[in-house]
């Protein structure tokens, strides 16, 4: 790690070098990609068994989609860190307040967006 | 008028002789002129009838006049009565005009007369001798005129011509001899329903003669068989004589025991041996011309002068010894052929011909359906073909479907049994043709695809359509199309908009919006992407403004719609580091409970170059942007100081390398030169770098990597698959609670949409043993239940 640092220290000196007598390339465009997904500790949901990724099972069936078929099926997070499908939890806390996984008091810490 | 009409009913022929006799010779001309208008064969059948017709007619008038006046009608006071010799001498004078008119001669009595006489002697009860006498008289003639026969020895067609002549004067002589005795016809025949007419029993015995001496008959028959045959070769003959001769048999009522019969047989030879030799010697096409054109003979022959009713027969013979002896000959010997070269016409003649005969189009469609079934697997299963695979297909297709539709007169059992063909071989080959579909589809929608108007790739797109319907591993498709279309999505490679979402709601409306969700969301990623780009593009000249000018853009892709890809670390310059972070930034503080994963293997670029020769812009992987900015600092590198500084995998940084120092446009110089990448190689900047074009795309070199991707997404099929099965195990099992392995996996193979072997199922089923999704039966191994 501390080598690149130090190659990458190397590199705009010699940047600065090249722009004296005219770098001969520089970089115009750039277009990166890349991937999201649902920051989640454990990819699957443990409430539908669905990964969180996708839709959870219910929304599935129900397919309600919006022009682009994709599902509005957000993440939501707990306190204790456990993340299920918003659909699946909003379901569950009204038979049990408490988070499936490790039986805490449940409550929100964040939402996926 | 109307009185002695009313009176040809009357039983008492005395009473007529108080009938003025200017009445009468009215009535004789009338009716004379009547019977004698009408001489053809044809008509004289008719006239035993016309004496029926006669009394209705005048019944009609006899009803019109009521008078005031009464008259009275006495008898007379003696009985008249004839002459004691009136029978034999009226006899004479009949007799001897019966025989002028059979020798034809001229008669010395008048017509008028001689029919008086008879209406004489019916009147006074001597209609049945009169008959008799005049039988005999007809048998003699009609006996002695076919005996002469007997002994005849001339040529068949002077004896042909000879008896049509007796039986030609037979008819006239019958006809006149009939007009001299109608009132016998309509007196004593019509009172006594077991005699026959006249003319009927000049036809019996012109029959029994016939029949008696068979010698005459069957030298009739075979004549005329003898000038059919010659016909049938080809000679002219006289169709009149045949006609006239076959009208005979007809009249006699013997032409299906005398003729038909025998006709029939030696059509049935005839065409049975020519349908054998010609099968051999010729080749189909011609073979179906001369049979098309041997039923067309016939049905002429029918027409001109068989008698109507051998039709059917005659032409069933014809079809049977020519088509249906030898359906399965054709269809092996020809059908092949002609197909493969499409020959229009024949085909149609073919089925047109087979539809003739039983079970002539099950054939045909049996042979088509194989012929479709080994065309097409020629063209699916070999490896060396695949590049031209689906084009050969559609081609194909098109080929089938036209004739279809042109020969076989759009027959569905024909388009049904086509469909199940490539349904069949198409599936012969497991993935490859869905994957080479998916890949034909991609090279008609990639922007390089020029040769096609929006209108032809939308045919094009419904005919790729119809081949998909007939694949089994829709998954497969996909897949690749997925993949794919991640790269035209990616590269901003697609052709158009409109035919991408043209062909996603195809897909959609075949398999469903399960099967497209995720290549709609890797659309919708796309334009979300661009909306984030403006968004970002803001973000940074507000807050950033002093940073270098990049022209940054992100496409942002939602994990799981999108294929996965290797995540690869590598070094990036401090300032592309920077561009990254500063938007990772934006990005999850606009999107909460997101993280992002860079994928450096997409990534993209556009370089300024300055070489001797001028300014260009290099359009390069981001790969090949790493490598090339180090050229920045140092005009050489060695390999391993390029591998380090930039930390591409290995592979893929020589293939980075090759691309940029082996391709077409060289922007490095190697040391040594050579096409593969050693470990000891110098990298060497080439400032003489020269193209005529000033943007230039330097191509990833992709061979070996496809052949891995191609594993890789086959591979991620199956994963899902597995899935699928697990899920198809738990639905039947959850209903069904109880169920032997052998009806599980039956009911399996008939949910799942892809083909599997029992053996995937089995560990499928294994595996949610383990998982407790079920159990096997104690008591019975073979037998599973459901764990709920």
């Amino acid at each position: 790690m501390s080598a690149s640092i130090a190659d990458e220290n190397e590199n705009t000196e010699r940047l600065d070098d090249a722009s004296k007598n005219e770098k001969m390339f520089t970089l115009k465009k750039w277009n990166a990609v890349a991937m999201w997904s649902w920051d989640v500790e454990c990819d699957t949901c443990a409430i539908c068994r669905v990964q969180v990724m996708d839709a959870c099972l219910r929304c599935q069936a129900e397919s309600k989609k919006d022009s682009y078929g994709k599902q509005d099926c957000v993440v939501v997070w707990g306190e204790c860190n456990h993340s299920f499908h918003y659909c699946c939890m909003s379901l569950w806390v009204k038979q049990n307040n408490r988070c499936p996984l490790c039986q805490q008091e449940w409550s929100i810490q964040r939402m996926g967006k | 008028m109307s009185r002695h009409v009313s009176k040809i009913g009357d039983p008492s022929p005395l009473k007529r002789l108080d009938e003025p006799q200017i009445s009468k010779k009215i009535r004789l001309e009338i009716e004379v002129d009547e019977n004698m208008s009408d001489n053809s064969p044809d008509r004289n059948r008719r006239a035993n009838f016309s004496n029926v017709n006669g009394v209705n007619r005048n019944l009609n008038i006899h009803s019109v006049k009521p008078t005031t006046k009464k008259l009275i009608i006495k008898n007379f006071k003696s009985e008249p009565k004839l002459p004691d010799d009136y029978n034999e001498t009226t006899w004479k004078k009949l007799s001897s005009a019966v025989i002028a008119i059979q020798q034809s001669k001229p008669n010395e009595y008048l017509l008028e007369e001689l029919y008086q006489a008879v209406g004489n002697m019916c009147s006074h009860k001597m209609a049945s001798e009169l008959y008799k006498n005049l039988f005999e008289l007809i048998d003699a003639h009609v006996r002695s005129n076919i005996e002469k026969f007997k002994t005849e020895t001339m040529d068949r067609l002077l004896f042909l011509k000879k008896m049509n002549d007796t039986w030609q004067s037979h008819c006239n002589q019958m006809i006149m001899i009939r007009g001299i005795f109608l009132c016998l016809d309509r007196t004593y025949v019509l009172q006594n329903p077991n005699i026959s007419s006249i003319w009927d029993m000049g036809l019996d015995l012109f029959r029994k003669y016939f029949m008696l001496h068979t010698l005459v008959q069957t030298r009739v028959v075979e004549g005329l068989l003898m000038l059919i045959e010659q016909e049938r070769q080809g000679d002219k003959v006289d169709r009149i004589l045949l006609k006239s001769l076959l009208r005979m048999l007809t009249d006699l009522q013997i032409y299906n025991k005398a003729f038909e019969q025998k006709f029939l047989q030696s059509t049935e030879r005839l065409y049975a041996a020519e349908g054998q030799r010609l099968m051999q010697e010729l080749e189909v096409p011609e073979f179906l011309a001369h049979v098309d054109k041997r039923i067309h003979e016939e049905n002429e022959r029918v027409l001109h002068y068989l008698d109507s009713s051998t039709k059917y027969q005659l032409i069933h013979t014809v079809e049977k010894q020519l088509l249906s002896e030898h359906i399965n000959n054709i269809l092996q010997k020809g059908l092949d052929n002609l197909l493969e070269e499409n020959r229009l016409h024949d085909l149609s003649l073919l089925y047109q011909l087979f539809s003739r005969v039983k079970n002539g189009l099950q054939e045909l469609c049996h042979a088509f359906n194989a012929f479709i079934k080994k065309q097409g697997r020629t063209i699916v299963i070999d490896p060396e073909k695949d590049k031209t695979m689906v084009q050969e297909l559609l081609d194909f297709k098109d080929a089938m479907d036209n004739i279809v539709a042109s020969c076989f007169k759009k027959n569905e059992m024909f388009s049904n049994s086509l469909k199940e063909a490539f349904e069949h071989f198409i599936n012969q080959r497991t993935n490859k043709p869905a994957e080479l579909i998916a890949k034909f589809v991609d090279s008609k929608l990639r922007a390089g695809n020029k040769e096609a108007t929006e209108e032809e790739l939308e045919r094009l797109l419904d005919k790729i359509m119809v081949l998909f319907r007939f694949i089994h591993g829709k998954d497969v498709f996909e897949a690749f199309y997925k993949k794919d279309l991640a790269k035209r999505l990616l590269v901003g490679k697609s052709a158009s908009v409109d035919a991408e979402k043209s062909m996603l709601s195809k897909l959609k409306q075949e398999c469903g919006g399960g099967f497209t969700s995720k290549l709609e969301g890797m659309f919708k990623d796309m334009e979300l992407s661009k909306d984030i780009n403006v968004a970002f593009k803001q973000h940074l000249n507000i807050n950033t403004p002093e940073l270098m000018p990049l022209d940054m853009t992100v496409n942002i892709l939602t994990m799981g719609y999108w294929p996965t890809y290797l995540p690869m670390d590598v070094t990036l310059p401090a300032q592309m580091v920077k561009f990254q972070d500063i938007f990772k930034e934006f990005y999850l503080s606009k999107h909460n409970g997101r993280k992002l994963q860079w994928q450096p293997t997409l990534g993209h670029c556009v370089l300024k170059a300055r070489f001797k020769a001028g300014q260009k812009e290099l359009v390069v992987s981001l790969f090949q942007t790493l490598v090339i900015l180090l050229f920045n600092e140092s005009d050489e590198h060695g390999f391993e100081y390029i591998k380090a500084a930039t930390n591409i995998e290995d592979g893929e940084l020589r293939r980075t390398l090759q691309s940029l120092a082996c391709g077409k446009a060289r922007v490095l110089n190697k040391i040594p030169k050579g096409r593969e990448i050693e470990d000891n190689d110098k990298f060497k900047f080439n400032n003489d770098f020269v193209n005529k074009l000033f943007r230039i795309k330097i191509n990833q070199i992709q061979m070996k990597e496809t052949t891995e991707e191609q594993k890789a997404t086959e591979e991620r099929v199956f994963q899902d698959r597995q899935y699928q099965i697990d899920a198809a195990i738990v639905r039947i099992m959850k209903m069904r609670k109880t169920l032997s392995h052998n009806l599980l996996i039956s009911e399996l193979l008939g949910q799942l949409k892809f083909p599997v072997k029992p053996s995937d199922l089995k560990k499928r089923i294994e595996s949610l043993i383990d998982r407790d999704y079920m159990e096997r039966d104690k008591d019975n191994s073979n037998q599973y239940n459901y764990v709920a």
